[in-house]
């Protein structure tokens, strides 16, 4: 599986012959990198420690990582990142922006969107994702959150994903949502299917008994139960296929 | 890939035939004049009507997964508008006795050329 917390992938040649990412390398990155992300809430601090190596520590509200350099030099390099100065550096800033969404952020900015269950991709559910620039990172709720805060920031993100803007495209008698900038944000619209009904009617297509092709980080294919068998039927990627009025009874993750 | 066991009709296979845009584009123009002359048979025209649908459809399928399509793309060497347009044994028969068909396509939908 590749590593996607540093950014883009790397080219083949680059993962199959990594060039080592040195831990003196990602020292001197961090140094001047880490102090540039904090912020009031996020607390990024290289502590450097003679005999049993440095540590970056990563704290936001009641998220904590500490981490060795070693070790994330070594994922640097299993990753591809480039061994030079802007490589590592690039690779440290998307790893600070791919770190967990905290439960205050969650409430505060979380959308609900449609994601994978499992590793396998057979099954689907609802999930809180965070936007952060191009990604939207997904929340999984720390110990100490209770059902009725659990329950307000579903609630709040649900509220949310109704009004995140997606595209409308309309292929002969397919509907086809897409965001234009973070792929997984496709689903939100899903939340209120009755307004995506209501768009759909309004650019002239006629879809009573609507069925939803999902597969999450792709566009959202609507249309008939018939047709959209015939669009998801004829693929060998992975999708699920649901009426519109089942999509309320899928389960959060 | 299982094998159906003989004598289980199962689901129809619909078998992938590779156009351009204006291949398409010349199959629908075909179909529709067909429908709107009024001299096909009614089950042809259900027939018919689903090759319109499935010119839709391969474009939308494109949309959702393109990496597929795409692939084949990158080992043939063809265009980026060529997709495959997935037919039934009855809906390609139905297009093929069309009058209306450019020669071109209609080589391209019976034998094995592509785009």
């Amino acid at each position: 599986m590749t590593d996607t917390r540093f950014g883009g992938s790397a080219g083949l040649l680059q993962r199959l012959r990594p060039a080592r990412v040195d831990v003196a390398d990602l020292r001197d990155v961090a140094e001047t990198v880490l102090p540039s992300l904090t912020t009031a809430r996020l607390r990024l601090e290289l502590v450097r420690r003679s005999g049993a190596g440095s540590l970056v520590v990563l704290e936001e509200d009641e998220r904590h990582q500490r981490v060795h350099l070693a070790e994330l030099a070594d994922d640097m390099t299993r990753a591809g990142v480039p061994a030079t100065h802007d490589g590592i550096s690039d690779a440290l800033v998307a790893w600070v922006a791919n770190r967990p969404v905290t439960d205050a952020a969650a409430a505060a900015a979380g959308v609900a969107v449609l994601d994978w269950v499992d590793r396998a991709e057979t099954a689907i559910g609802w999930r809180v994702v965070v936007r952060r620039g191009a990604l939207a990172l997904p929340w999984t709720p720390s110990s100490s959150v209770g059902s009725a805060t659990l329950d307000r920031t579903r609630s709040a993100a649900t509220g949310r994903a109704g009004d995140v803007p997606l595209d409308l495209r309309v292929e002969g008698p397919v509907a086809l949502w897409s965001h234009p900038d973070v792929p997984l944000l496709a689903t939100a619209a899903l939340v209120a299917p009755e307004r995506m009904l209501q768009r759909i009617a309004a650019a002239g297509l006629d879809m009573a008994d609507m069925h939803v092709v999902v597969t999450p980080r792709r566009p959202v294919a609507c249309a008939g139960p018939a047709i959209a068998a015939r669009l998801a039927g004829e693929t060998t990627e992975a999708s699920v296929t649901v009426a519109w009025a089942r999509l309320a009874d899928l389960p959060w993750l | 890939m299982s094998a159906l066991p003989t004598g289980d009709r199962g689901p129809e296979v619909l078998v992938p035939h590779w156009l351009a845009a204006p291949q398409r584009t010349q199959l629908a123009t075909a179909v529709r004049q067909a429908l709107t002359s009024r001299l096909v048979h009614p089950v042809a025209v259900i027939h018919l009507e689903d090759v319109l649908t499935e010119l839709h459809v391969a474009a939308a399928r494109d949309a959702v997964w393109p990496a597929s399509a795409a692939r084949v793309r990158l080992a043939t060497g063809w265009d980026d508008d060529v997709l495959p347009v997935r037919l039934s044994a009855a809906e390609l028969s139905s297009v093929l006795t069309l009058t209306e068909l450019p020669p071109s396509v209609r080589e391209l939908l019976s034998g094995n050329g592509t785009a």
